[in-house]
C-alpha cells in the first residue's frame, strides 16, 4: 500500500475537476497512473470514504476530493461515523 | 523602514464567500461576522498600508507531500485564485508586493529562517476569504508567507511566533518608508474531513483570541507544545492558528489588540480580530 499514491490521485481529483469527471466516467484508466493496491483501487472505485478514511489518508484530502466527486457532506460524515 | 501600522486575524471558512453558503447561514450570526470585518476594514483603510503581509494557510491546492515547505513566500508580480471549483468562490486576481517578498526571503536566507519561495503561487481560499472583506477592490499589493498547517509534520506554534517576530525585523531593515500591514487567517476551532466535522470549541476559541489579546501567546504556546495536544480541543482545522501566531508575533509593542467578534458557527469558530496604534 502506498498511502503516497492514494494521496496523491485524491489531490488531483480535487485540483481537477476534468479528472474528477474522468474518476467518474472511466475509472480504470484513469487508475493507471496511479500506483494503487487492490484495497485502495477498490475504496477509490465505492468512494469509501470510510475506507480511505480508515486508510490513514489525511482528512482534509479526503473532503476536499469527496467535494470534487460531489459526495454530499452529510452522508460523507455518517460514513466516518458508522460503527463498525 | 517598513512600518508596521496594523495587524489582523480573521478566519477563511470558505462559506464565507461563497454566495449560496452565505444564504443558507444563520442571519444574526453572519451579521455579527459581518459587522466584525466591516470594523477590521475601517482600521485597516484608516492605517493606509502600502502592502499587506499575510500569513496563510494550505489547503493541498498549491504544496503536497511531493514538495512541502513549512513557510513558503510567493514572490511573483500577480497572483490568482482559487484554483479549486468544488468551493465555488469566485476567483479574483491581485497584485503581489515582489520586491518585499523577495527581500524577505533574502533576509531570512542570510539571518536564519529558510524560507522557500515560488514565483508562480496560486491564491487560496486561505488568502481569499478574508481579503474579500478588507480589501473588496482587491488594490492593496500582498505578500502571502504559506504556513503549513496541515500535512505534518508542521512548524511548531512556537517556530510560526519566532517568524512573526522575524518578519518585523525584517521590515524594520527595509532600506525605505513603507505602511505594512500584517494578515493571519484561518481558524479557529474546526474538524475537517474527520468524524466530528461540524464540531467547534467556543471555550478555547474565546480563550484563544483573549489570550492573544494580552500579549500572552507564550501561554498558548506552552499549553500546546505539540499537535496532537491541539487537534484533541481545536481539531486539525484549529492547526490554523499558527497563523493568527506568527501575525502576533510580528507586532511592535505600540499595537494594541481588540477582539471585534467571533461566532461559533456549525462547523468553524469564526474570530476577527485587529491590532492597532493605541489611543494617547
Amino acid at each position: 500500500m502506498s498511502q503516497y499514491q492514494v494521496s496523491r490521485l485524491l489531490r488531483d481529483i480535487a485540483r481537477d475537476t476534468e479528472i474528477a469527471r474522468r474518476c467518474r466516467t472511466e475509472l480504470s484508466i484513469v487508475l493507471n497512473n496511479y500506483n494503487l493496491d487492490d484495497a485502495e483501487r477498490d475504496a477509490v472505485k465505492n468512494w469509501s470514504v470510510r475506507a480511505l478514511y480508515d486508510m490513514g489518508v489525511n482528512p482534509l484530502l479526503l473532503l476536499t476530493s469527496s467535494m470534487a466527486m460531489g459526495t454530499d457532506i452529510r452522508a460523507y460524515t455518517a460514513a466516518l461515523n458508522e460503527k463498525r | 523602514m517598513a512600518e508596521i501600522v496594523i495587524g489582523i486575524a480573521a478566519s477563511h471558512a470558505p462559506n464565507l464567500a461563497n454566495p449560496s453558503m452565505i444564504r443558507g447561514m444563520n442571519e444574526e450570526q453572519f451579521s455579527r461576522i459581518r459587522a466584525g470585518f466591516a470594523q477590521a476594514r475601517a482600521l485597516l483603510e484608516e492605517a493606509r498600508p502600502d502592502a499587506i503581509v499575510i500569513f496563510s494557510s494550505d489547503h493541498f491546492d498549491r504544496c503536497f507531500f511531493d514538495n512541502l515547505p513549512p513557510f513558503l513566500v510567493a514572490v511573483g508580480d500577480s497572483a490568482e485564485g482559487p484554483i479549486n471549483e468544488y468551493l465555488k468562490i469566485p476567483k479574483v486576481k491581485v497584485s503581489l508586493d515582489s520586491e518585499l517578498g523577495r527581500f524577505v526571503v533574502r533576509e531570512g536566507l542570510e539571518n536564519g529562517v529558510d524560507f522557500a519561495s515560488s514565483a508562480d503561487l496560486p491564491l487560496d481560499h486561505a488568502e481569499v476569504v478574508p481579503l474579500s472583506y478588507l480589501t473588496p477592490n482587491w488594490d492593496i499589493p500582498i505578500v502571502p508567507i504559506v504556513v503549513n498547517a496541515f500535512a505534518p509534520p508542521m512548524p511548531s506554534l512556537k517556530r510560526c511566533a519566532q517568524v512573526g517576530a522575524f518578519v518585523r525585523e525584517v521590515m524594520e531593515r527595509w532600506p525605505k518608508q513603507k505602511r505594512v500591514a500584517v494578515l493571519g487567517t484561518g481558524g479557529l476551532s474546526h474538524w475537517v474531513g474527520l468524524p466530528e466535522m461540524g464540531r467547534v470549541n467556543a471555550e478555547f476559541d474565546r480563550w484563544f483570541m483573549n489570550t492573544l489579546a494580552a500579549g500572552q501567546q507564550s501561554e498558548i504556546i506552552a499549553r500546546y507544545k505539540n499537535a496532537e495536544e491541539l487537534d484533541a480541543v481545536a481539531g486539525n482545522g484549529g492547526q490554523e492558528v499558527r497563523d493568527w501566531l506568527a501575525a502576533a508575533g510580528a507586532m511592535p509593542p505600540s499595537l494594541r489588540a481588540q477582539v471585534l467578534a467571533y461566532e461559533p458557527l456549525p462547523g468553524c469558530g469564526i474570530g476577527i480580530m485587529a491590532w492597532t496604534q493605541a489611543e494617547a
